[in-house]
């Protein structure tokens, strides 16, 4: 028996013991169960028209299109692998650095760190381009040519530097509620600085930065923009190749998406397998803060630098837009506040429902171990590895052939596409602060006859909060960036920020991408910072 | 052994079941019309009413009639658009400024994207009344697909027949023409002296080893795909497949973007290429956001090199009110219409009556070869597949 199916089991038991409590008991956990139940089937409702579609591919076409795409296979399991694995590099120690160190202006290094995360990554790819390599602006000021990047390595490259924020906002919540007594007590009891990260550290903080790894691995598996614009090949290449070939079955996409489904299958089993289940927690003791002296400027200067190529180099390349074009006005794409409006709005929306959704099923799999659990949270994860296009479109059908009405008319169906995508990174985060529960408390409440909802709404609720806070913010965030569902499921003529950036960039006028670009960077910030004000607050 | 036999006989019985099945259709629609059963009738009446509608003011001609002539719009009509924003944007608001009862709801989206979407699920279905595409194959795949409707008579009529459907169900709005763009500033980096030294016959930007790691292209556009297809009508499967290796060998870079394509040309940097092989437009574009752009285009003569294209529109099956797309449609095609494509995207006119004004020659200068893209095989279907076997696609 697992130590949360014990304490769970003592919880039952104590408080059918104070209060005869049983039937309350287990009552809400069949409710947990039902209602976690209904957000995976809602959530891979869609994988129905993938399969109906992929069953319609011939057995000869099927075979040849799974042989035809080992190779790329191979570069999405590179690019996968290392994003996430520099992701982490990056991520942790960047976490560790603004929670755990005497650095100055923390909550301000804090932002730097997390802001590349809204910048949807395949203009961060244009923005790069644009500035470094030869022929770029870079070149063309200081004549020192930074040497091109492209390909598979460049696409590693770029996703990883607006991907790793998943790893060091997850990372970073789980450090900032773990029980920093915990560490210093680890070097009180002389244990060197690295045994103490491994021993005490690590267990603490290993089920926020798997679940960070996850999200950047599971965006770098299913992005096409980035990889498109580096010439990389990898899989969603060849979905989009076969998808974009209107001439064929568009089953022959769909196989292809349950390929890359069956892919992250695994590595999302492989995952669950991994330090997941680590009960990770503590108190609140506050502990004293790493000091790291004058390293502490170098540690600032570093995030200077990230938050330099990441952030300043699009935006001064978008400002440089603004001022340097000459031609005539392009009324289509000017701006306007309603753009902006329309993507708070949507992406407030899509972070209420996707936290709504995530809440049972995290809970439900936080506190107890069983497979069904399991299975249940795993299953939330599918839409995220898909790429965009094909959840559209298997959107498109759904919302047809059940409620048409809804079709294109109102935000219903969008607003659940955003949710179907961005679900698991609510999950993630609001079921490693469940992790982080501490059930001595849990169990103190109840033994002093507090019911479960009362219990949950006085104890636990507090306690995950800033999971809850972290989720509703990633998915805010996600939602602004999104791009292919809003384009083929919005309300006809609804535009946002980004399909605005799209459109001038499809139309060269990149002076009209740089206001919605830079209005979306500014939204975004703001977000990030009530996000780690409020993880703050919980010190 | 068996099963090979057995194979053919099934296949055999399921043809006899498809054609009896057809015949009993073909008969209970001629039994349902003596009905008159309504539904059938309404269907039957829908996929026509477009072309049914009668002109709200003057029919349009070859010779081009003005917007003062042509009936009133008013109501709503809902176009998805695989062109951008930029190109139709202007011409629609002028149409609203100058109708305040009519609006046009634009959906914006990639062009295959907007195929895929309506012909493989929206279907019937579609919330569209007008398609409009840069591309003849993705609106004939919406004809294919038996979701377009035809045109009224004097629209197809006003129209060349080459520039449309035969019968048709989906008619050019503007014309576009396949070029060789190049950077005027990096021609001296090149063994090319000027820009009428690069050649004029397509063979040559395959075979020329002067092209070797500096030129480009886009293979996986529709217009690219029109290319080797016209090549192959013109010069045969095998030439066109030598072609397509000898330019392999040339190391070209290959993009996924028109818009990449063309702006990497544009740049200049050394690892950017100096010649592409792309739309004319791109280059009026980039020249018309930036007049010190380097960016150039010039054309090969007579050859595929030289394909002359359009852009066009097609009324889907579930068109709302048919007046109102047939005489919107109307107005693309009359003479303001066909100005302000000219004016906003350096296109070519497809009515005889409008001549060209803009800074690339008239399409009576260029030499692009004949074809009747009403009758090109818009599936293009063997230019992919011959692309593939050479290894150029999947980019």
């Amino acid at each position: 028996m697992k130590p949360t199916e014990l304490t769970d089991d003592l919880i039952d038991r104590a408080g059918s013991a104070v209060s005869g409590k049983t039937e309350d008991v287990s009552v809400h956990r069949t409710l947990l169960v039902v209602a976690s139940a209904v957000v995976a089937f809602l959530i891979v409702t869609p994988m129905y028209w993938l399969v109906s579609e992929a069953l319609e591919v011939e057995l000869p076409r099927a075979v040849d299109l799974f042989f035809s795409s080992l190779d790329i296979t191979v570069n999405s399991l590179v690019l996968m692998l290392s994003v996430t694995f520099l992701s982490i590099v990056l991520g942790v120690p960047l976490a560790m650095l603004t929670t755990r160190t005497d650095l100055p202006y923390p909550r301000f290094w804090s932002v730097v760190a997390a802001l590349p995360l809204v910048i949807p990554s395949y203009v961060g790819a244009i923005a790069f381009v644009s500035m470094f390599g030869s022929g770029g602006e870079v070149d063309s000021i200081l004549g020192y040519t930074i040497p091109r990047i492209d390909g598979l390595s460049g696409a590693i490259f770029i996703i990883t530097l607006y991907t790793y924020p998943y790893v060091f906002l997850t990372t970073r919540a789980a450090l900032v509620s773990a029980d920093e007594s915990l560490f210093d007590a680890a070097r009180t009891l002389n244990s060197g600085p690295l045994r103490s990260f491994r021993r005490v550290t690590l267990p603490v903080i290993g089920p926020g930065i798997a679940a960070g790894a996850l999200l950047a691995a599971l965006y770098a598996v299913s992005d096409f923009g980035t990889p498109a614009f580096m010439q990389a090949s990898v899989f969603t290449s060849m979905i989009y190749w076969e998808f974009e070939n209107y001439n064929t079955p568009v089953g022959y996409a769909a196989l292809l998406a349950i390929q890359l489904i069956a892919i992250v299958a695994v590595v999302l089993v492989i995952e669950a397998g991994i330090g997941r289940d680590e009960d990770a927690s503590g108190g609140d003791a506050r502990g004293s803060e790493i000091e790291l002296g004058r390293w502490r400027w170098l540690g600032a200067g570093f995030i200077a630098l990230l938050g330099f190529v990441t952030l300043v180099v699009p935006v001064a390349v978008f400002v440089a837009w603004i001022f340097r074009s000459e031609g005539d006005p392009i009324p289509a794409l000017e701006f306007q506040m309603e753009f902006a409006f329309n993507s708070v709005y949507l992406a407030a929306l899509a972070a209420a429902v996707a936290l709504a959704f995530a809440l049972p099923v995290a809970y439900y799999s936080g506190r107890t171990s069983s497979y069904l659990s399991r299975v249940l949270e795993r299953a939330t994860y599918l839409g995220f590895a898909v790429p965009g296009v094909v959840i559209g479109l298997a959107l498109v059908f759904l919302g047809l052939n059940t409620f048409p009405s809804i079709y294109r008319e109102g935000i219903l169906l969008l607003v659940f596409g955003y949710v179907v995508r961005f679900l698991p990174q609510a999950v993630g985060t609001v079921r490693s602060s469940v992790l982080q529960i501490d059930d001595s408390t849990v169990e103190a409440a109840r033994t002093l006859n507090s019911g479960p909802i009362e219990t949950f709404r006085r104890v636990t609720l507090p306690m995950i909060a800033p999971g809850m806070v972290a989720g509703a913010v990633l998915v805010f965030l996600t939602t602004m960036k999104e791009l292919p569902i809003t384009l083929m499921l919005q309300p006809i003529g609804m535009d946002t920020l980004v399909i605005k950036v799209w459109q001038a960039h499809s139309a060269f006028a990149y002076r009209y991408a740089a206001i919605p670009a830079l209005a979306l960077i500014l939204i975004s910030g703001l977000t990030m910072l009530v996000l780690l004000r409020q993880e703050d607050a919980v010190r | 052994m068996t099963g090979t036999e057995e194979s053919p006989r099934r296949m055999h019985r399921r043809q006899i079941l498809a054609a009896s099945a057809a015949g009993l259709a073909a008969a209970g629609t001629g039994c349902l019309h003596d009905d008159g059963d309504e539904d059938d009738d309404v269907d039957e009446a829908r996929s026509d009413a477009v072309a049914d509608a009668p002109p709200l003011g003057q029919p349009v001609t070859s010779s081009g009639v003005s917007w003062n002539d042509l009936g009133d719009l008013e109501g709503a009509v809902t176009v998805y658009s695989g062109r951008t924003a930029d190109q139709i944007d202007l011409v629609f608001d002028r149409l609203e400024d100058r109708y305040p009862e009519l609006t046009i709801d634009r959906d914006y989206n990639d062009n295959d994207t907007q195929v895929t979407q309506i012909t493989q699920v929206e279907r019937e279905d579609t919330p569209a009344d007008v398609f409009y595409s840069q591309d003849p194959g993705a609106l004939g795949a919406v004809a294919d697909a038996g979701l377009s409707q035809p045109l009224p008579e004097d629209v197809v009529e006003a129209v060349p027949e080459s520039y449309r459907h035969p019968e048709g169900e989906w008619t050019g709005v503007s014309g576009r023409v396949r070029s060789v763009v190049y950077n005027s500033d990096r021609l001296d980096e090149t063994e090319f002296d000027s820009w009428d030294d690069l050649p004029t016959d397509i063979q040559s930007y395959a075979t020329d080893s002067r092209f070797e790691g500096i030129i480009a292209t886009r293979p996986n556009s529709g217009t690219f795909r029109g290319f080797i297809q016209a090549m192959m009508e013109l010069e045969g499967e095998e030439a066109t497949r030598q072609w397509v290796r000898d330019f392999m060998d040339q190391d070209p870079q290959l993009f996924t973007s028109g818009t990449d394509h063309a702006v990497a040309v544009n740049r200049g940097g050394d690892d950017d290429p100096i010649v592409g092989l792309g739309n004319s437009y791109y280059a009026a574009r980039i020249i018309n956001e930036d007049p010190d752009a380097p960016v150039r285009v010039t054309f090969t003569e007579g050859d595929a090199g030289a394909l002359f294209s359009v852009a066009g529109v097609t009324p889907t099956v579930n068109v709302d009110s048919p007046e109102l797309v047939a005489e919107f449609v109307r107005h693309l095609i009359a003479v303001e219409g066909q100005e302000y494509m000219m004016e906003d995207n350096g296109e070519f006119p497809v009515i005889e009556g409008v001549d060209y004004v803009g800074p690339l020659p008239g399409p009576d200068e260029l030499d692009s070869p004949e074809f009747d893209l009403s009758e090109f095989d818009t599936e293009l279907a063997d230019a992919r597949q011959l692309l593939e076997d050479e290894g150029m696609l999947p980019v």
